[in-house]
């Protein structure tokens, strides 16, 4: 275990000890062989991605201009990813700004019941979707809201905010009880001690939160497909309508794939260690 | 400089029944160290939250220097707080600690730079005035937690248990200092400890808490030689004070050894079991046959050079009964031995209530 | 202090003072609250309301109440009942593979070795994939009896071609759902790995525990609560899986979970709103009981938490 490293490990430079590691390497890559041959098959031909698996070609960048040109009648990934990203970073907006005060109220200075408060907002997240999504479609379709951004912003908000709730909530809970006060004897009024001591500490973890929002929202494709198939559309339902019934598209269809999961790949790489500790930390100390 | 006053101040917590603290009366004079010392769980902590503002007061009021503060928030109390783990905020630096309630209170950033840096002068903290917490030693952090609460020269400093995160002997040291400096500020203050000769050594007065309730406020010396009760008696001194139940019926005595009183016990009027207490070093240990000395056999002794104390056990009321003796100088007696006790100094009698009886 | 009368008694003063206080608490909280109930129990009450009635778009037909008939029809429909189970085994296989696999590489990656962080990077890309890329990717490019890796793998070995996702569109989408959720398990688990302390690992050692007496006498009882709260959280994703389904089979034999039967018959092409509404409270109810189990093993959780 890690932790033992200090002390003398007994097998760290056995045999077993180098064959676990060289275990551990080859299924980090067995993991990682979807991905990996994802985005080198977006460098195929055609013909060469159409075929017995080849791990050595020309590449090409042919196919990445292709998916992101424009084709008369069918979503373009300009809009996609416009579509998405507004949608994304606006919901994520909204979660935060909701989120954040609800955290407070149930860890720094917490309500009386605040057990079951938590609770009612991870019970949210059991509902099925598709139990809400009939009448969903109802409501957009009277509102008007069908194929807009705002339905979209409007749900994901709705989707990510339990689990906002829950990791902020952690994070604000390793916040000191003595520190705010502290603060609070030193003269500090609520705003001051949000801003001098709380945020300060909790900054690391109002990120990962934001970050795993963005994961949810950027991924999300039945919402999208339910309520906005013809506009308002997002770059899951682009990636899914490069699948062709005519013609070879496996190519074409791992250039947008790939575009599609860069941006969350890279997000969540940087944030993998802290998202998880919020996860984790809400349970466990 | 203030006075500071509780009256019939009673904290309930939610959920619970039992006051955490009871109904607290208490007057302290303006540049006093009051210690407040108590075993864990007694109630400390809640009482000098009380006077921060940190806790709801259920019943009764808190003043300082006569303005009742009992609903007023922290923010308006004027007042300091040393925390355990010191809640320095980590992200600023010392200089920035200490200069944060100056900031809340809108002083010009000159004026807050030139208090700082006083009372860092005074703390030997001028070096380290640009770090931050984390690269501090725990000294040094106690310390930043001073300085924080010098620098605003408040009405009343509040500490609790400010010392226990540091090594025993940096503990000592530090206590001296910090009881040397309250005094030069002559700034009233409350101290929280759970540790009696801390307690002793501080306080100008020193107020003994359980469950809740104030035991007794006394100075120093009159808490050790008049306890007013047996909780008192028995938390106060180190070693502890031999307290012995007794049938009192037919007088009292100890193990067949009659316990001499002085004039203002009515030995004849106690009935029921009563306790005798005895400091270890009003005891000694005498030459068999003394009048009204207790027999017994050595079980342990504990050798501290300058003085030892040697436990006897011995045989009263049917059951073992251990008396711990104070043997001054180099004693010659050892584990096994066969000796006898007398009583050389003042007794207390406490009543069935637990009341102290007598002077 | 202001508001201080000289009439009101002071325990009257101070029961003001912590309502204000508790007030004061609760309004952080409002909207948050309130937006969570518009949005998610608003629609809940108007399925509720549509699963009493008969309403069909096409053909257009006026809505028309006729009581619990929608429910007895859900109960004996074959279709349902078949969707239900396969939401049962999928969500059940892939939580319980998912944390078996994820332990196992959690437990491979609490060592240290040359390139740990490279190779944890690895493994959490999946959970980070898009789940219809997933889906797709896997379909086209690993199952596919044509170009598939894994099936030019099998025939290295001598094995025929096999189109895994129409033969097995079941256990293909399993197999998808494992892929992604070993990283998460994986992740949580190794954060109660390393919150262990070694000390209790080495005094083990000391009092001559083997190894795998070490791992299920202390290493496992200690990774309880994150395991429990990894099968929690993956649970609640598990069984809503749409998109995998949806670009992998279509619902291909065995493989429409209940979010696919009940989209089938209603948006998503049925247009029967009245039964395919019956369905989704069905299905919450079920969600219901399954939820309170969860949310018991979540309050258990968080006794731990104050117990620290
Ligand atoms: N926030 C709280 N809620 C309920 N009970 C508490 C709370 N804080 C302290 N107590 C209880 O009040 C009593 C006194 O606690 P405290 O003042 O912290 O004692 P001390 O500081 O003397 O150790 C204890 O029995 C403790 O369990
Ligand atoms: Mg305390």
């Amino acid at each position: 275990m890690s932790n033992n490293n200090a002390g003398p490990v007994v097998g760290k430079r056995t045999i077993g000890g180098y064959l676990l590691s060289v275990l551990a390497w080859f299924v980090g890559f067995l993991f990682f062989f979807p991905v990996f041959w994802m985005a080198l098959s977006g460098f195929k031909t055609e013909a060469d991605a159409n075929g017995p698996p080849k791990l050595f070609f020309e590449p090409t960048t042919e196919q990445f201009s292709e998916v992101t040109g424009d084709t008369t009648g069918l979503l373009s990934a300009g809009e996609a990813f416009s579509n998405s990203f507004w949608a994304v970073v606006i919901s994520t907006f909204f979660v935060m700004v909701l989120a954040v005060p609800a955290a407070y109220a149930l860890s720094i200075k917490p309500v009386s019941k605040w057990k079951d408060v938590l609770f009612f907002f991870i019970s949210t997240k059991f509902l099925p979707i598709v139990a809400a999504i009939l009448p969903l479609w109802i409501i957009a379709r009277e509102l008007d809201l069908l194929n807009t951004r705002l339905v979209l912003i409007i749900l994901y908000t709705a989707m990510n905010l339990p689990l906002a709730i829950w990791m902020l909530r952690s994070f604000f809970s390793e916040v000191p009880k003595e520190l705010i006060e502290a603060a609070q004897i030193d003269g500090a009024k609520l705003w001051g001690q949000i801003s001098s001591v709380i945020l300060p500490i909790v900054a690391p973890g109002l990120a990962a939160t934001a970050l795993l929002c963005v994961i949810f929202a950027w991924n999300e494709f039945f919402l999208a497909v339910q309520l906005n198939p013809i506009e308002g559309s997002t770059v899951p339902i682009w990636v899914t309508g490069n699948v062709s019934t005519r013609g070879n598209f496996l190519a074409k269809l791992s250039a947008a794939s790939t575009l599609a999961t860069l941006p969350v790949i890279i997000a969540g790489w940087m944030a993998q260690k802290r998202m998880i500790r919020g996860l984790a930390m809400g349970a466990i100390k | 400089m203030a006075e500071v006053r509780f009256d019939a101040a009673s904290r309930i917590y939610p959920g619970t029944e039992v006051p955490a603290v009871n109904e607290l009366n208490l007057d302290i004079a303006d540049g006093e160290l009051l210690v407040l010392v108590g075993p864990s769980g007694s109630g400390k902590s809640t009482a000098l939250r009380m006077l921060a503002g940190l806790e709801f007061i259920d019943k009764g009021s808190v003043f300082i220097n006569d303005k009742d503060v009992t609903l007023a928030p922290p923010q308006d109390r004027d007042i300091a707080m040393v925390f355990q783990n010191y809640a320095l905020y980590p992200q600023m630096s010392v200089a920035a600690n200490m200069g944060f309630a100056l900031k809340q209170q809108g002083i010009p950033k000159d004026e807050r730079r030139k208090r700082v840096e006083e009372a860092a002068r005074i703390l030997d903290l001028e070096p380290y005035l640009d770090r931050k917490p984390k690269n501090l030693s725990g000294g040094q952090r106690q310390r930043v937690a001073m300085g924080r609460a010098i620098v605003r020269s408040p009405q009343v400093f509040l500490m609790d248990e400010p010392l226990s995160n540091l090594d025993a002997k940096l503990r000592v040291q530090t206590r001296t200092e910090l009881a040397d400096l309250q005094a030069r500020l002559g700034v009233t203050t409350v101290y929280v400890t759970h540790d009696q000769v801390e307690a002793m050594t501080m306080g100008h007065r020193v107020a003994v808490l359980d469950h809740g309730v104030l035991q007794q406020v006394a100075r120093p010396r009159d808490l050790y030689s008049k306890p007013e009760n047996r909780f008192v008696a028995g938390f106060i001194g180190s070693p502890a004070m031999n307290l012995v139940d007794v049938d009192a019926t037919n007088g009292i005595a100890i193990a067949g050894g009659t316990v001499p009183f002085d004039d203002s016990v009515n030995v004849a009027n106690q009935s029921g079991t009563v306790s005798v207490g005895v400091r270890p070093e009003h005891l000694s240990l005498v030459t068999d046959g003394t009048p009204d000395s207790i027999a017994g056999e050595v079980t342990v002794v504990e050798e501290l050079g300058s003085e030892a104390f040697v436990h006897v056990r011995t045989k009263h009321q049917g059951d073992d009964l251990t008396l711990v003796v104070r043997d001054e100088g180099e004693t010659s007696t050892q584990r096994g031995d066969q000796v006898s006790v007398a009583f050389t100094g003042p007794t207390h009698l406490f009543g069935a209530d637990g009341e102290r009886v007598g002077d | 202090m202001a508001a201080v009368t000289s009439n009101s008694t002071r325990e009257e003063q101070v029961k003001a003072l912590q309502k204000k206080e508790a007030r004061r608490r609760r309004l952080p909280l409002l909207p948050a609250l309130l937006f969570t109930i518009v949005v998610t129990q608003v629609p809940f009450l108007m399925s509720l309301y549509y699963s009493f009635t008969k309403w069909t778009v096409t053909p257009p037909s006026p809505r028309e109440w006729i009581g619990i008939e929608n429910y007895t029809d859900a109960f004996t429909n074959m279709f349902f009942r078949q969707a239900a189970m396969t939401s049962v085994i999928m969500t059940l296989t892939s939580v319980v593979l998912s944390v078996i696999l994820g332990t196992g590489v959690a437990l491979l990656l609490d060592r240290k070795f040359f390139g740990q962080g490279f190779v944890r990077t690895l493994i959490i890309t999946p959970f980070l994939v898009m789940p219809v890329v997933a889906g797709l990717v896997w379909k086209n490019q690993m199952f596919s009896a044509a170009f598939g890796v894994l099936n030019w793998v099998l025939n290295q070995v001598g094995v025929e071609s096999i189109e895994f996702a129409s033969k097995f569109p079941r256990w293909s989408i399993v197999g998808v759902l494992v892929w992604q959720w070993t990283p998460f398990m994986m992740l949580i688990i190794l954060a109660g790995l390393q919150g262990q302390s070694s000390s209790v690992i080495e005094a083990a050692k000391v009092d001559g525990a083997s190894p795998r007496a070490t791992f299920f006498q202390i290493t496992l009882p200690h990774l309880r609560p994150y395991i429990e709260l990894g099968v929690l959280l993956g649970s609640i994703y598990l069984i809503q899986v749409f998109d995998h389904i949806v670009v992998m089979t279509g619902g291909g034999p065995g493989s429409t979970n209940v979010p696919l039967f009940v989209n089938q018959r209603s948006i998503g092409g049925g247009w029967r709103f009245g039964s395919a509404s019956a369905f989704s409270i069905v299905v919450v109810v079920a969600t219901i009981i399954l939820a309170t189990f969860g949310l018991r093993v979540l309050s258990g959780l968080l006794e731990g938490e104050e117990a620290a």
